[in-house]
């Protein structure tokens, strides 16, 4: 077997073992759940969830957001790094890519399960208002869709013809289908030329899209005039805790991969050492944008805000509003700043702690300000005074992340997760343009 | 050995479970102390308009008063002893009714008084309560007139049954606003032999169009309830509409949207899908290759 074949066989993608079935069923159990959840909360209504008359979003809105930043890795490893040239993004680029889809398709399923009435979706536009940022992120959501699955897909032609080749013999309903896919990709000089063009047009325009989707999101809180969300730093802030958000769930993913798959030979510790690094540098630019959005109001904050802040301090949400502060947020950076705490095991602990850490601080961006009107909460029952997620919201939430984590894993099930062709390039095993020219 | 440890076990598990269903017990104990509502009525009459009650209920729980919500309550007319249900009601989430009366449906006693009651029969968790009030029907006749270049509210207030002058009761005269009237005239304008009211209007008084809707109000009288009569009067100085409402705006409706944000979204869309096109017409150039 030649050095090139080992890496095809290494790469390509392979039937589950017994571990993978189990955790494919798993997910597959728990989203079921969540549909039975979902069902039953579109017949009796929005009732069954605690959102209320003053928390209107809850727990759906929060995940939405989190599954919006987490889309964000695409635009900032593979559209970054490219522009910048950076080789060591081979191996963790195409799992950023799949991440980025799975997480801005499950954020667009996330808002239609946040909407009381599902079936008058199309009502969001038929009778969009230009000037609402729910229209703009609206018409963004598709387009990052759009947009990331392009980006999964260009890079992956020249692979899926490998793999058509690949699984000719062994499996040739499998390279049907590689083949069909691989748009009869040949390898070409015309073919590369229009995909390479292609992907550069691509990576232009992902930081864009990614920076607009990130602060349309932004946007839908800040432009509205209430305590914790009225800022203009909120753009900024949301990109920046996007970057840590995608970026923690990268490594996250990255760590299982390698583990699973046995990929220890192309995903080294000097990739983990520079997604440290990274993940390093955007936690220190989300503690700069944290720092202005919860220590100036501490100045200048008029007393409604002061109520506000001292819930998340002190308050009812002082547990969830330090957690995320120093698990999602300080203790990384701790650990990021020592060389054994950027090796692979303990960047698994910090990827952990980042997801984590940023899921509940966008429930505490979320849920706090609902409940610190500027006219005090009056004539309601008491309960509509505090809210905390219902069975109903948690299967339903918890179905969503499961169903994120299927499509990834079915990626990774189906797809190559290290680009074969790019990895043989720059290993020297292909002489790529000789080849395409005979 | 073996048997003592499992005993000691199953003590342990036991002891768990019944602290636990002690737990349990306390948590869903039913509060056996029914609270007191207290419900007050008061009768409200427009000229020319509705009559109604105006009921609320509260209880003092953990000494705190708080309105009730959601209770059932009768309401009723006395008439010789005999009570006839006029209706039911439920207080809303401020622990509030209006029962509108049918006027036609209404009996008085032998001295022309209209005796109303209102119940709650009692539930779980509070007391049964009732609350009765008492009043003769008067009627305000407010108009509009104009002195020696001054404009004047007057106002005559009768017993509608026997058509007497009410003399010396005191009508409160305003202007309605969106959160709470304001008053015109003096503090207290009582009734003169006449059982009429003159109060002079200012000048200067905005109002839509010029246009005031200026109440006559018996406040919560012992013998009458609340009478209330309005007229509308043009003698205020128009508002000036400093509405956005049909400019191009961001806060307008989707068919005033501002320039600037159509060209700027359309401009965006159009570049971000024409890129789109662009790339899916690479991809079939790429299989014809």
């Amino acid at each position: 077997m030649t050095k090139y074949e080992s890496l095809i066989n290494d790469l390509a993608p392979r039937k589950f073992g017994k571990r993978g079935t189990i955790w494919t069923f798993i997910l597959v159990v728990i989203i079921i759940i969540g549909l039975i959840a979902y069902i039953d909360q579109i017949r009796q209504g929005q009732v069954v969830t605690n959102m209320r008359d003053y928390a209107l979003w809850g727990i759906y809105i929060s995940n939405f957001v989190f599954f919006v930043a987490t889309s964000f890795v695409g635009s900032a490893t593979v559209a970054v790094l490219r522009l910048t040239n950076n080789s060591w993004r081979t191996p963790v680029v195409r799992i950023a890519e799949i991440i980025s889809l799975a997480s801005i398709v499950m954020a667009g399923f996330t808002i239609m399960i946040d909407m009381g009435r599902p079936d008058r979706l199309l009502n969001l536009f038929i009778y969009a208002r230009l000037q609402s940022p729910i229209t703009w992120d609206v018409i963004i959501i598709p387009t990052s869709i759009i947009l990331s699955f392009l980006l999964l897909y260009f890079p992956l032609l020249p692979d899926l013809a490998i793999l058509k080749k690949h699984h000719l013999k062994t499996k040739p309903t499998f390279s049907k289908w590689y083949g069909k896919l691989s748009l009869n990709w040949t390898g070409s000089k015309a073919q590369k030329a229009i995909q390479s063009k292609s992907i550069k047009i691509i990576a232009i325009m992902v930081i864009p899209v990614g920076i607009l989707l990130q602060t349309i999101d932004a946007w839908l809180f800040s432009t509205t005039y209430r305590i914790g969300w009225d800022s203009t730093n909120m753009g900024a802030y949301f990109t920046s805790g996007a970057f840590v958000a995608g970026l923690g769930a990268l490594i996250t993913v990255v760590y299982v991969i390698r583990k699973v798959r046995g990929l220890e030979h192309y995903i080294t510790d000097y990739h983990f050492d520079k997604l440290a690094q990274y993940l390093l540098v955007t936690c220190l630019a989300y503690v700069y944008f944290n720092i202005n959005e919860y220590l100036i109001p501490i100045f200048n904050a008029p007393a409604e805000e002061e109520i506000h802040l001292n819930a998340l301090v002190y308050g009812d949400y002082a547990g969830i509003f330090w957690f995320s502060q120093i698990v999602g947020l300080i203790l990384p950076i701790l650990i990021l700043l020592f060389k054994k705490g950027r090796k692979p095991l303990p960047m698994l602990i910090v990827g952990i702690m980042v997801v984590l850490g940023s899921w509940w601080k966008r429930y505490i961006i979320v849920t706090p300000t609902l409940l610190h009107p500027f006219l005090p909460i009056e004539g309601v029952p008491e309960s509509w005074h505090h809210y905390f997620p219902s069975i109903h919201e948690w299967l339903i939430t918890v179905a969503t992340l499961a169903m994120a984590l299927l499509i990834i894993t079915l990626f990774v099930r189906f797809l190559p997760v290290i680009p074969i062709q790019r990895t043989a390039e720059e290993k020297g095993l292909l002489k790529t343009d000789k080849k395409a020219e005979s | 050995m073996k048997n003592r440890s499992t005993s000691r076990s199953a003590f342990l598990v036991w002891t768990t479970g019944f602290l636990f269903c002690l737990g349990l017990s306390n948590i869903y104990a039913q509060n056996d102390e029914k609270y007191r509502v207290r419900l007050r009525a008061d009768y409200v009459k427009i000229m020319e308009g509705d009559a109604y009650l105006n009921i609320k209920a509260t209880a003092k729980i953990e000494d705190e008063t708080l309105p009730v919500p959601n209770l059932e309550i009768a309401v009723y007319n006395e008439v010789e002893g005999e009570e006839i249900i006029l209706g039911n009601t439920k207080t809303n989430m401020k622990g509030e009714s209006r029962f509108l009366l049918n006027k036609s449906d209404l009996k008085a006693d032998s001295t022309n008084t209209f005796n109303l009651g209102i119940s709650f029969k009692g539930n779980d968790s509070f007391k049964k309560a009732s609350k009765s009030t008492s009043f003769k029907d008067a009627h305000i006749e407010a108009n509009l007139i104009s002195k020696d270049s001054i404009n004047y509210l007057t106002a005559t207030l009768k017993e509608t049954v026997t058509d007497s002058l009410l003399v010396g009761e005191a009508l409160d005269v305003q202007v309605q606003r969106l959160f709470r009237p304001l008053k015109i005239g003096e503090e207290f304008n009582f009734t003169d032999e006449n059982g009429t009211i003159l109060v002079p209007i200012d000048k200067g008084i905005p109002g839509l169009d010029g246009n005031l809707i200026i109440e006559v109000v018996l406040n919560d009288s012992d013998s009458y309830g609340t009478v209330k009569a309005i007229v509308n009067a043009p003698v205020g100085t128009p508002i000036v509409d400093e509405s956005t409402f049909d400019q191009r705006k961001m806060w307008s409706a989707r068919n005033k949207t501002p320039i600037f944000l159509l060209i700027f979204i359309n401009l965006t869309i159009a570049v971000i899908y024409g890129l789109f096109i662009l790339l899916i017409s690479n991809l079939f150039r790429i299989s014809k290759n």
